[in-house]
């Protein structure tokens, strides 16, 4: 490693280049209009809380709904777009298929985020029966960091829960956080996803509806990081040809849990 | 900035054609690309389509009619998550505040995920220089850092490289034994480039969408490397065009859609990746520092002129690229900078100057393809002819970019076809000349004097010995009374 990853920053001034306010002038210039807002107001950007909150709120309750179907058409498209789709009544028949996956493989080294699943999906003793070892990539302070990614480059598998599924897509949506790190998904050459049904949302405008309300709710605070995994890392850049696992994993699978 | 050497497009593109490689390269990849594609459109049903293109134009129309709003907000809502905000004039400008991002944080090593405005604003020999060690990490980016040359297509960097000529550069550059396995090559990209991630400082990415509302930079990636880089170092620097914003997170559901099928047929990439500031003090991972750099570098030049303004509509899919009859003969370099095809030809004029590159909004036959292509339904066609025009007899930042020898050969061109006498005398004066020298009602390419650039690279049909109105008079018309007398 070089510098190491939590070295004090140097730059703490403000901006660079030219002040944000004479580059608006000459955009403004160009396009021979008076500052401020537009004449006629953007629509969703008009949009109160409760507004945001109902629209969410009928997203929900149309999932709801339609979850049996979404789950099947989530597997359907997550297995087109390059997912190993596993379909599973519940956490311990789950379970059972990572142990599967651990044992095929013969990975030894296992890392996992920490997330709800877990509680009620014991891996790390699924992972142990296997003949692997489940850890938490973790970061205890700061001084950690090295180690947990070195573990990481070492790793076999990474296993993460999902914070949505969409079925649209076939896509699992990630929000890393403390306990969910972005690595954890990224490095290791296997990636498994372990998605529940209240994970599930249908289409791409769920997700955002949804994302838009908590982003109202917490007082403007997105989050860090969102990402849509979909499928497994691949390339088409020398003459066309599909490579799999470029940078990130070669192989993924969606554990499809039919019960929380 | 990047070398722009746009002014050596009629040399360029003749070398072009005669390449075979390239030529099969090209084949390949257009007919792969726009085929998927097509398919990808016949399963959303063309209808569908249609209506997700209308909606991304009107938010792209939206944004751009008010592009000082949505900046101001963007620029608030990224300072409010802790991140900062650069803006840029031009590409030196730009460069140095990367320079001095990398400075101020004892940066030595970067890596690098995709961005077309790094391209333009040829930012690794800058930092290059200052003695940092920058990494492409896209494989097509890879690859042709390794062989120092430009992109030549948006989505495809390393197109016009053969499996043979990857091969050859890994040897050379990177010691390995010749193997034109393409799975091996990926896999001795990821060895080397995956120590370079976990040693980088700092990360640099494009963006194909910041989202005003919320302040965040969206990405859109295959490989994996985009996470990594704005993952991994405890830096990242985000560089766009001022035209990337949307306002809403809800705007990117129909971008999403529209993107990946336009590009490369896919229904979406592997990754999508939304940036919206540093890592919080509780994230487990993440950037120090997040800064964002928002680049003109001669935009509002084309944002002045409501005639161009279009081309800022673009989201850099290459799906005008992979149905242009030009571009799918002469490839991307021929274009002489960093965009090329139809799109290029608008935006590298409006960016390095229409005295620089007055060749490139003639390398098009107008047939419309493009337009037909387009996911937000940007008019090609429109804005060549306009800048033909103006180049001919434009207004005056146009002014010493047209040819007078080609002006006058067009009046001249004008006035004998706009007059029934003058033409049949030029018509038979025509056929007189050129009969004896033509085979089979053609003459061949030849070197006419003050018109040699046309006619040696096209045939010349010689003029008919009757013209349409003799034969309409002697024959059609008789014809035509006759059927209605009967």
């Amino acid at each position: 490693m070089g510098i190491p990853f939590n070295r004090v920053s140097g730059s703490q001034s403000g901006s660079l280049g030219i002040p944000s306010q004479q580059f608006r002038e000459t955009v403004r210039a160009a396009l021979g209009r008076e500052s401020g807002a537009p004449a006629e107001p953007y629509e969703v950007l008009t949009q109160e809380l409760p507004e945001i909150e109902a629209q969410a709120q009928a997203a929900r309750d149309r999932i709801a709904r339609e979850r049996p179907e979404l789950l099947d058409q989530l597997a359907a498209t997550a297995g087109l777009r390059g997912w190993n789709v596993q379909r599973c009544e519940g956490a311990e028949e789950g379970l059972d298929y990572v142990a599967w996956l651990v044992r095929s493989l013969g990975a030894t080294s296992v890392a996992r985020s920490e997330q709800p699943v877990f509680d009620t999906a014991p891996v790390d003793a699924a992972v142990a029966g296997a003949g692997g070892l489940c850890w938490p990539a973790v970061y205890d302070g700061p001084a950690s960091r090295t180690e947990v990614r070195q573990r990481l480059a070492e790793s076999g598998m990474g296993i993460t829960g999902a914070d949505y599924a969409i079925a649209e897509t076939g896509s699992v949506v990630v929000l890393p956080r403390r306990g969910l790190s972005r690595l954890v998904s990224v490095v290791p050459p296997v990636h498994v996803a372990i998605v529940r049904p209240s994970d599930v949302v249908g289409t791409l405008d769920d997700l955002f509806a949804l994302r838009r309300l908590e982003y109202a709710r917490d007082g403007g605070e997105m989050g860090s990081y969102l990402n849509f995994i979909t499928g497994p890392s691949r390339t088409a850049d020398i003459e066309q040809t599909i490579v799999v696992g470029v940078h990130g994993p070669r192989e993924v699978h969606m554990v499809l849990l039919n019960k929380e | 900035m990047a070398e722009v050497v746009t002014r050596q497009f009629v040399p360029a593109s003749q070398a072009a054609v005669k390449d075979a490689q390239l030529r099969q390269a090209l084949r390949r990849a257009g007919t792969g690309f726009d085929g998927t594609r097509r398919e990808a459109i016949e399963e959303v049903t063309p209808g569908v389509w249609e209506q997700w293109r209308v909606q991304a134009r009107r938010i792209k129309e939206h944004t751009i009619g008010h592009l000082d709003y949505y900046l101001e907000m963007l620029e608030r809502n990224v300072t409010a998550a802790g991140g900062r905000v650069h803006f840029a004039v031009d590409a030196e400008q730009a460069n140095a505040i990367v320079s001095e991002i990398a400075r101020a944080n004892g940066v030595w090593t970067v890596t690098k995920s995709k961005s077309m405005v790094s391209e333009e604003l040829g930012l690794n020999h800058v930092l290059e220089a200052q003695g940092i060690d920058v990494f492409e990490t896209d494989l097509g980016e890879y690859i042709i850092q390794l062989a120092d040359e430009t992109p030549s297509h948006l989505v495809a960097p390393a197109l016009h490289k053969t499996r043979g000529q990857v091969a050859q550069l890994f040897a050379d550059q990177l010691g390995v034994p010749y193997s034109d396995d393409i799975e091996e090559m990926a896999r001795i990209a990821r060895v080397v480039l995956r120590q370079k991630f976990l040693d980088a400082d700092m990360g640099i990415s494009g963006a194909n969408f910041l989202v005003a509302e919320t302040g965040s930079l969206v990405i859109i990636t295959n490989e994996g490397n985009g996470r990594l880089c704005t993952s991994a170092p405890r830096v990242h620097v985000g560089l766009a065009g001022m035209e990337k914003v949307i306002p809403s997170l809800q705007d990117l559901a129909v971008f999403l859609r529209l993107l990946p099928r336009s590009a490369t047929g896919q229904r979406i990439t592997s990754y999508m990746s939304m940036v919206t500031g540093p890592r919080r003090s509780e994230d487990e991972d993440g950037p120090e520092e997040f800064h964002l750099v928002i680049v003109d570098n001669g935009r509002s030049r084309l944002l002045a002129d409501p005639a161009l303004r279009e081309s800022l509509y673009c989201i850099r899919c290459g799906a005008c690229l992979n149905v242009c009859p030009v571009y799918q003969r002469v490839g991307g370099h021929a274009y002489g900078w960093v965009y090329p095809g139809p799109i290029g030809s608008i935006v590298t004029p409006g960016l390095v100057g229409v005295g620089q590159a007055k060749d490139l909004p003639n390398a098009s036959t107008l047939c419309g393809a493009c337009r037909d292509a387009c996911p937000v339904q940007i008019n090609i066609p429109r804005m060549l002819l306009h800048l033909r025009h103006n180049i001919a007899e434009g207004p005056e930042q146009y002014e010493g970019t047209g040819s007078d020898t080609e002006s006058l050969l067009a009046r001249g061109f004008a006035s004998v076809m706009s007059s029934p006498r003058l033409l049949n005398i030029g018509r038979r004066i025509g056929r007189r000349l050129l009969a004896p020298i033509a085979k089979g009602g053609v003459l061949g390419p030849t070197r006419i004097p003050l018109v040699s650039r046309w006619t040696r690279a096209r045939d010349l049909p010689i003029p008919a010995p009757r013209s349409f109105s003799e034969v309409w008079r002697d024959e059609l018309a008789g014809q035509q009374s006759n059927r209605s007398g009967d």
